[in-house]
């Protein structure tokens, strides 16, 4: 019987009428059996105690890469579940990425397999095409059945307009999600980084940020015709958001979210050619991460995901144009949204916790006592530094630098883990 | 004895304009010495240098090697395709290997942007950029401006149109750091697809007539059509490139005004300069390969000297 004590918590539930109270919680084994107004007393029990202690509903990353099976090497099941509890993730949704590709149920049992006795929950994002190489569909009704959350090739944005087409009416009836990443391949064909004068001082072929509008035009189209629903997932630049923030307007079926990296890196971080910030999309200007930064304040960017890419040394460690692209991410992204004050901290964790649920379909985990609790504990205030990673990657912009905002645990399905 | 302010020759982004000023004048005493009759010198004496090339090229090879033993340093050479990186053994690996064997600097062509400034990062030896990919070459820079100086005098408010594949070029971008520093104005010449987007905002002038540039300019730098380094098609064929964008001597003729024309090598001759215009009296494109040796010598010599 494990007895913890959150002591004087700030409780961030948008929604919940305990929203922005402050409240003493005791949990045991992962059961919130009270929430108290006045100081507890339990003997023998861990208190947690913290100078901006705040909890929230576990959060919810709706994109990440965790390549098992077929690249252990950049990281497997089990590493990617502990860094994403060190993230303060208790849920995250999968890219389909994985070799075989997730394109059967095989593959997404194999996925969901430890989800009943792990902290972390898996939730495999479906191939929308065999081998998500845009051609032949996948089984996407079966996948549905079997517990895909999602449908998308991941990293390879589909570049058939008819097969988008299509997949927007056959989920229809299941009320089916598709997430792209916008990128017409064609325009980046090559391309290393951002297109833009940083790309041309530094040789490097750049990628026009052009190529993300062109998609989400043609989707949008697309989706007006076809009806449906659409996600686009990490958004880059100040164009991007303006077009969707037009088709919400709209009132189109359209949601987005941007990568915690975009929020506080801009193409200039590859100055010194370091691989590390070599992303798909590319990091871009200055204004264009102001953008990001409002888009997320006024709505237009629903959630903040941490588009965590691992990679092995060897797939970094190279000259810029060979080496892989995609970072680490998974493990700082409440740092990286909050590190600079740009929002406030509710906000931050409606897009980490509400935001991304609503999207995908899943329900808001109960806040209430005698129910197993889904939660992440955490304090804004924090500083620390950031000593060691739990990715099996080590390509992390931020290893060995003083951070603000703490993850300090995570509570869900009657296991928890401290960070303290 | 002053000295560089940079331990690497990584690109001319990096030098300061007292950098290069102190490049050249080293390089004048070193053209010198190559006049002399016993043109080899012992500074160098005890330093092994490694020329590693992940990239087909003769005349820049050639021309440090020269250099290098003109010096007299032990040189070793390395050449590889950047495919056999690709295939095996990292860049990394390769030139520790080298090192393992004592070298002091490593003088490194590879097609990746910025693969010296990686280098750089994680080896002792001095490292001297050959030219990395569409990136820079800086030692090509030197001497277009060496050459430029010797012929025209101070390059400050000099008109230098560069005229050719600018898209593919390490020459052209390494070409307009040094001569903007210097205070050289610079028009880029060559159809639009062969244009980086954003250029313009280094400071320099574009146009797409050829005439227009020559007209304009007191120097022509012209480039070849990279034709090895376009993966995709900018322009529909080379007969409508030299028929639209190539030089000849008839063109040089008409100026009002004769130009000094200049070209990084190897020549397409035919395609983005005449025959005629390329062995004309305005072309100056052999002094640049004399100038090559001095100057590179100068380069080792002053980095030799920050170890």
């Amino acid at each position: 019987m494990e007895d913890v004590i959150l002591v004087n918590a700030q409780l961030l539930l948008p929604g919940h009428p305990l929203h922005l109270q402050k409240k003493h919680l005791h949990l045991r084994s992962g059961i919130l059996v009270n929430i108290s107004d006045t100081p507890l007393q339990v003997s023998g029990a861990l208190y947690v105690e913290s100078p901006a202690l705040k909890v929230s509903w576990g959060w919810f990353d709706l994109r990440a890469c965790f390549p098992d099976p077929g690249f252990e090497q950049k990281e497997t099941l089990q590493s990617g579940r502990r860094a994403a509890a060190a993230g303060g993730f208790t849920e995250v949704a999968l890219l389909p990425n994985t070799q075989p590709v997730v394109d059967d149920k095989d593959t997404l049992r194999y996925l969901q397999s430890d989800n009943a006795r792990e902290l972390v929950q898996l939730h495999p994002i479906a191939a929308v095409t065999k081998k998500a190489e845009g051609k032949e569909f996948s089984e996407m009704i079966d996948l549905h059945r079997h517990g895909a959350l999602a449908f998308s090739d991941g990293l390879h944005p589909i570049q058939d307009s008819d097969l988008v087409l299509k997949t927007l009416l056959y989920l229809q009836p299941f009320n089916g999600l598709l997430i792209q990443r916008p990128e017409d391949t064609h325009i980046t064909r090559f391309g290393v980084m951002n297109e833009g004068v940083t790309a041309v001082q530094l040789g490097l072929k750049g990628m026009p940020a052009l190529a993300e509008h062109l998609m989400i035009q043609r989707d949008l189209a697309l989706l007006e015709y076809a009806g449906g629903r659409i996600h686009f997932s990490c958004i880059s630049s100040a164009r991007s958001v303006e077009l969707i923030r037009q088709a919400k307007a709209r009132g189109l079926a359209v949601t987005a979210d941007v990568a915690a990296p975009y929020l506080l890196f801009d193409e200039t971080a590859l100055k010194g050619f370091d691989s590390v910030f070599k992303l798909n999309p590319p990091l871009r200007t200055a204004e264009d991460r102001a953008a990001l930064w409002q888009g997320l304040r006024d709505g237009t960017l629903d959630a903040i995901v941490s588009d965590h890419q691992p990679h092995e040394i060897e797939a970094k460690q190279l000259e810029l144009d060979l080496a892989a692209f995609g970072m680490s991410s998974i493990e700082t992204v409440f740092a990286m949204s909050t590190m600079e004050s740009k929002l406030p901290t509710e906000l931050v964790i409606e897009k980490l916790s509400v935001a991304p649920r609503k999207i995908a379909g899943v329900p808001l985990p109960p806040f209430e006592v005698d129910q197993a609790a889904n939660l992440t504990i955490f304090d804004d205030s924090i500083e620390w530094i950031f000593e060691k990673s739990r990715s099996l990657s080590p390509a992390h912009p931020l290893l060995g630098q003083r951070l603000k905002g703490k993850v300090l645990g995570v509570v869900n399905n009657q296991k928890t883990e401290w960070f303290l | 004895m002053s000295s560089l302010s940079v331990r690497h020759l990584l690109g001319i982004k990096e030098l300061s304009v007292k950098d290069i000023e102190l490049i050249f004048s080293t390089a004048d005493q070193f053209k010198e010495v190559l006049q002399r009759p016993i043109k080899k010198v012992p500074s160098l004496r005890d330093i092994t240098i490694a020329n590693v090339f992940f990239e087909n090229s003769t005349r820049t090879r050639l021309s440090f090697e020269l250099a290098e033993k003109r010096l007299s340093a032990d040189v070793v050479n390395f050449s590889a395709s950047s495919s056999s990186v690709k295939k095996g053994e990292t860049l990394l690996d390769t030139v520790q290997n080298i090192l393992a064997m004592k070298v002091d600097m490593v003088v490194m062509r590879h097609s990746s942007p910025g693969a010296p400034h990686f280098l750089a990062k994680h080896i002792q030896a001095n490292v001297i950029n050959a030219g990395d990919g569409t990136h820079e070459h800086p030692t090509q820079a030197l001497l277009d401006a060496y050459s430029m100086r010797e012929k025209l005098g101070d390059l400050g408010g000099k008109r230098v149109a560069i005229i050719g594949d600018i898209l593919h070029s390490r020459v052209a971008l390494s070409n307009i750091f040094l001569l903007k520093k210097m205070g050289a104005e610079v028009m880029l010449c060559s159809p639009p697809t062969l244009l980086p987007k954003y250029v313009g905002q280094l400071g320099v002038q574009i146009t797409y007539d050829v005439r227009r540039a020559l007209a304009w300019c007191d120097v022509a730098n012209v480039l070849r059509i990279q034709l090895e380094r376009q993966q995709i098609k900018y322009f529909p064929s080379l007969r409508e490139y030299s028929l639209y964008f190539g030089i000849n001597k008839a063109m040089l003729d008409a100026l009002d005004r004769p130009i000094v024309l200049m070209h990084p090598g190897p020549i397409n001759r035919g395609v983005e300069l005449s025959s005629d215009a390329a062995d004309s009296h305005h072309s100056i494109i052999l002094d640049q390969v004399e100038n090559g040796v001095a100057v590179r010598m100068a380069v080792l010599y002053l980095l030799a000297g920050q170890r």
